[in-house]
């Protein structure tokens, strides 16, 4: 493969390009989805093509086509090329690239067992079984989904890159959703929307759904009859997936140095952080340490080479509660003064690599969950996502959550049902007085980030554990 | 298309006879213009051709997809779905193949806009804002599909479109606009931009406004925002089979001055003239003075809920999604924008919604806030710039009998929290939505 990038990116060169690099992808997916005992949708795919940027003046140039013949090879760094030649009529100053050491080098996930060398009959009737369980136990609607990606990926640049990588990735969930009078009520796990990780068929198996299908099917139920949550002002206790979406949207975008530098300001927004506060803004309580971390053994974004060649890395975020790193690629990077953090990926090969978090988590406190609601007068245990919705500059947020447990005088004595809170970004994480320990620190993974245009979908890692965050708004209601 | 009937030609040689089967083909060529900072900054073309091979035998279904480059031969591609068949557990759901009746012929071939034409359109946005910061993008799009089945339906058609969106900013301030077409020659790329300079330069320095209920003027994509909503959890005919629909067909839900159509068949429309399944869409009636009149089918949800299909499936989503009205439009009222804010006493105008999400469908109780203008109105004048606001309200009241206080008499193409030309729509007066959150929180 390497010798049809180097094909375009020479043709790209050779028209002018000051700097160009190139993916071919062979994407495989497998999705499957049951309802109620049935299947309601599988499919498999499988897409190759190639992707190419170009680098001229102040703009990227980037064409995608899934016609790999010598041609259109040929063409498409042409293509490339003439594509950003022609923002010179709306240019600016001549974007800056940093450089990353060159390398040859591949690497493949680590994992038991290839997801698509399992019969595909297996993994059916997994979820076929955990949804008609559900829906035997009254469940309105059982459902359940997997999904598995194994992405080959060969990457070569101008400046020499030669790098093959395989990423395998893994996940799913199901939920129980019940249906009363006038309203819906859900209980889902691993967590909302499933939980992925990079690995292999043993990441589904490590789930047993089927020792969860009772009390997803009884609480859905029964928060249909449980009181509305309270409203007003008390501590707030997050499980580690609501927690995990907190960070994410909170934290993870805001430190995206394209959103920072205004690079995204139409669509996903901009920042409330300015490069002129770093290692100085106080992000929240000095409990709050943050990194984004792409080695993590088999948290959803671990890779060893993002997709403009620059080798996966840790990146202190918050230390202590104060804001000390960003997420970054080479042009932003160069841009912004600091050391690129390989914080670039793209949604297969026919999209513009841009900059998206890798495994941006909470690192863990000392204490445990059990503690946390032992030492809670009152207040409020949420668990796992149900809604979410944060401004532009990922300050004011509103959270929904499938399920909250009243917590009176250290001990849960009543579920609520239509848990929200909402909160100002630095002063919700500066009121962040419990984390719990490593023991209950979970790689949570993100499947379904959206960002750019034309839109790119990300699979982004949150590691986190359950944390008590004090005086909270909690119960907002329409 | 000769890419098309190669491929078709080597499926059909390789099908066994008994089976029935669904071949679809989507060619893309998408093209995007990317600004920030006043300049562009990306600029990215792709050209893609995939293929969605779906076989059924003995009540069993598979689909299989692949690009064209992934299929190194046609045999063993119709080979992978058949053993995968074998594997497939019984499907109950399965609604059969639209018969030759529902062929369709639009294929036509559609020259391509230039990256130059791109940046000639955002040069006419960015310049009626050159003081202030621009960014936002320029797209243009051309698709054509084709499908066949062993039921004897041969469609295809074709189609295109173009939008430029944009925002300007100030150090306080940020105004959007938007504008969708056909083609690239349509777009009024001055005009989307005097519109957002216009937002950005008059919400300078807003105010903190206490939150509550207040009476709003919505503009085009507040408006487009509220109906993909309803359209996406409401008239989608999965969430009713789902249990988690609101709309009920036939009872008086919304303000009798709200009439919902798609229309497919008008001849300004954005998109194909046939739905997934290859057969035509007619124009469909979906609120009639504030009565539900149908959700948006596929062959699965009409079968299990024994309706009539009105043919809106989407390509490439099997039947995750349901069914989706692509070509909707609210009908206009006969208020100019001026006549609405001349109507509110003590209200809100706002541009634009952003970040909604339905904290329980069937309530459609939705969070969300506003941005890129949103200005305070006093006795019939727009009297200060406001700021963030959070509202969480429920979409069905919002547009329930009694709350609407006029339509506006000018649509267009509006984006959405789901996407882009695929609403039309006019502003609207709303009597009462409800703010839970300021500023502060």
């Amino acid at each position: 493969m390497f010798e049809y990038l180097e094909l375009a990116i020479d043709s790209a060169v050779n028209s002018g390009a000051k700097y160009s690099d190139a993916r071919i992808l062979i994407s495989k997916s497998r999705n499957i989805a049951a309802k109620n005992g049935e299947v309601e949708n599988y499919n498999e795919s499988e897409k190759i093509g190639i992707g190419i940027r170009a680098l001229v003046g102040s703009s990227w140039g980037f064409y995608s086509t899934y016609d790999l013949s010598k041609s259109s090879l040929t063409n498409a760094g042409i293509k490339a090329f003439q594509i950003a030649k022609a923002s010179a009529m709306v240019s600016g100053d001549d974007l800056p690239f940093a450089d990353v050491p060159v390398v040859e080098d591949s690497y493949t996930t680590p994992h038991d067992e290839n997801p698509f060398s399992v019969s595909s009959t297996d993994q059916v009737d997994l979820l076929l079984r955990a949804t008609e369980q559900m829906k035997k136990l009254g469940s309105s609607r059982a459902s359940g989904r997997l999904d598995f990606w194994d992405t080959e990926k060969w990457f070569a640049s101008s400046q020499g890159h030669k790098i093959y990588q395989n990423i395998i990735e893994s996940g799913g969930g199901i939920s129980s959703l019940a249906v009363g009078d006038g309203e819906t009520q859900i209980r889902s796990y691993p967590q909302s929307f499933g939980e992925y990780r990079t690995g292999g068929w043993e990441v589904i198996k490590g789930f047993e759904f089927e020792k969860h299908t009772e009390r997803l099917s009884e609480e859905s139920q029964r928060l249909l009859v449980a009181p509305q949550c309270p409203e007003g002002t008390m501590d707030l206790i997050l499980e580690g997936s609501q927690l995990a979406l907190q960070i994410h949207e909170s934290v993870g975008h805001a430190i995206e140095l394209d959103r920072i530098l205004g690079w995204e300001a139409a669509y996903a927004g901009t920042s409330h952080l300015e490069l002129k506060k770093l290692n100085k803004h106080k992000y929240g309580s000095e409990l709050m340490n943050i990194v984004a971390d792409a080695t993590l053994p088999g948290a959803l974004a671990t890779f060893k080479y993002d997709d403009e060649g620059t080798p996966a890395q840790r990146v202190d975020i918050v230390k202590e509660g104060i804001w000390t790193g960003v997420l970054s690629g080479r042009d932003s990077a160069a841009v912004a003064g600091v050391k690129p953090g390989g914080m670039v990926r793209a949604d297969g090969f026919g999209r513009l690599p841009m900059v998206r978090m890798t495994n941006v988590g909470l690192l863990p406190g000392t204490s445990s969950l059990d503690e946390i609601i032992q030492s809670t007068e009152n207040g409020v245990y949420m668990e796992t996502n149900r809604s979410w919705s944060i401004d532009d500059l990922r300050l004011n947020f509103q959270f929904g959550c499938e399920v909250g447990w009243l917590v009176k005088n250290g001990k849960i004595i009543d579920m609520v049902k239509n848990p929200t809170y909402t909160g100002i970004t630095p002063l919700f994480w500066g009121n962040m007085d419990m984390l719990a320990g490593e023991e209950e620190w979970v790689f949570w993974g993100t499947p379904n980030c959206g960002k750019g245009q034309p839109s790119q979908v990300g699979h982004t890692g949150h590691p986190a554990s359950p944390a008590r965050f004090k005086e909270t708004r909690v119960g907002v209601r329409g | 298309m000769k890419i098309w009937d190669d491929l078709l030609d080597e499926v059909k040689k390789n099908l066994p006879d008994e089976i029935e089967c669904e071949l679809k083909f989507m060619h893309s060529k998408s093209a995007l213009t990317r600004f920030a900072n006043s300049q562009i900054h990306q600029n990215v073309d792709e050209e893609s051709a995939e293929i969605y091979l779906t076989i059924h035998k003995d009540s069993k279904t598979t689909t299989i997809s692949n690009n064209l480059t992934a299929i190194k031969d046609v045999g063993e591609f119709v080979n992978k779905a058949l053993v995968s068949l074998e594997d497939s557990p019984i499907d109950k759901g399965w609604s059969g193949l639209p018969d030759k009746s529902n062929s369709y012929e639009g294929f036509k071939d559609i020259e391509e806009s230039t990256p130059d034409d791109r940046a000639k359109v955002v040069k006419e946005f960015i310049e009626e804002g050159k003081s202030m910061n621009a960014a936002g993008y320029c797209s243009t799009y051309i698709n054509n599909y084709f499908v066949w089945n062993s039921n004897g339906l041969k469609s295809c058609d074709s189609s295109s479109s173009a939008f430029i969106d944009g925002i300007f900013r100030t150090d306080t301030s940020a105004g959007s606009s938007h504008r969708g077409g056909q083609t690239l020659a349509s777009l009024e790329g001055t005009a989307a931009g005097f519109e957002a300079a216009k937002l950005a330069t008059d919400s300078q320095n807003p105010v903190d406004i206490d939150p509550g209920n207040y009476e709003v003027v919505l503009g085009h994509e507040a408006v487009s925002t509220i109906l993909v909503f309803l359209e996406v959890y409401g008239f989608n005919a999965k969430s009713k089979i789902d249990g988690m629909s609101p709309i009920i067909i036939g009872e008086q839900q919304f303000d009798e001055k709200i009439s919902l159509v798609d229309t497919p068949e008008d001849q300004d429309s954005i998109g194909f003239k046939i739905d997934a399944s290859g057969s035509k869409k007619l124009n469909l009636d979906i609120v009639n003075n504030g009565v539900p009149k149908s959700y948006f089918h596929t062959r699965r949800t009409a079968n299990e809920l024994g309706m009539k299909n009105t043919f809106h499936e989407l390509f490439g989503w099997g039947e995750n999604f349901g069914g989706i009205g692509t070509n909707v439009k609210l009908l206009n009222g006969d208020k100019s924008f001026e006549d609405m804010i001349s109507d509110v006493k003590k209200g809100i105008y706002i541009n634009e919604f952003w970040y909604c999400r339905v904290l329980d469908p069937i309530t459609q109780v939705v969070t969300g806030l506003n941005r890129n203008g949103s200005f305070l109105v006093e006795n019939g004048r727009i009297t200060k710039p406001v700021g963030r606001l959070r509202f969480t309200q429920s979409f069905i009241s919002a547009l329930a009998n009694g709350n609407v206080n006029s339509v506006g008499k000018h649509s267009r193409y509006s984006d959405s929290e789901f996407g882009e030309g695929i609403l039309s729509v006019p502003q609207l007066h709303l009597k009462k939505f409800n703010f839970t959150g300021g500023v502060s929180g």
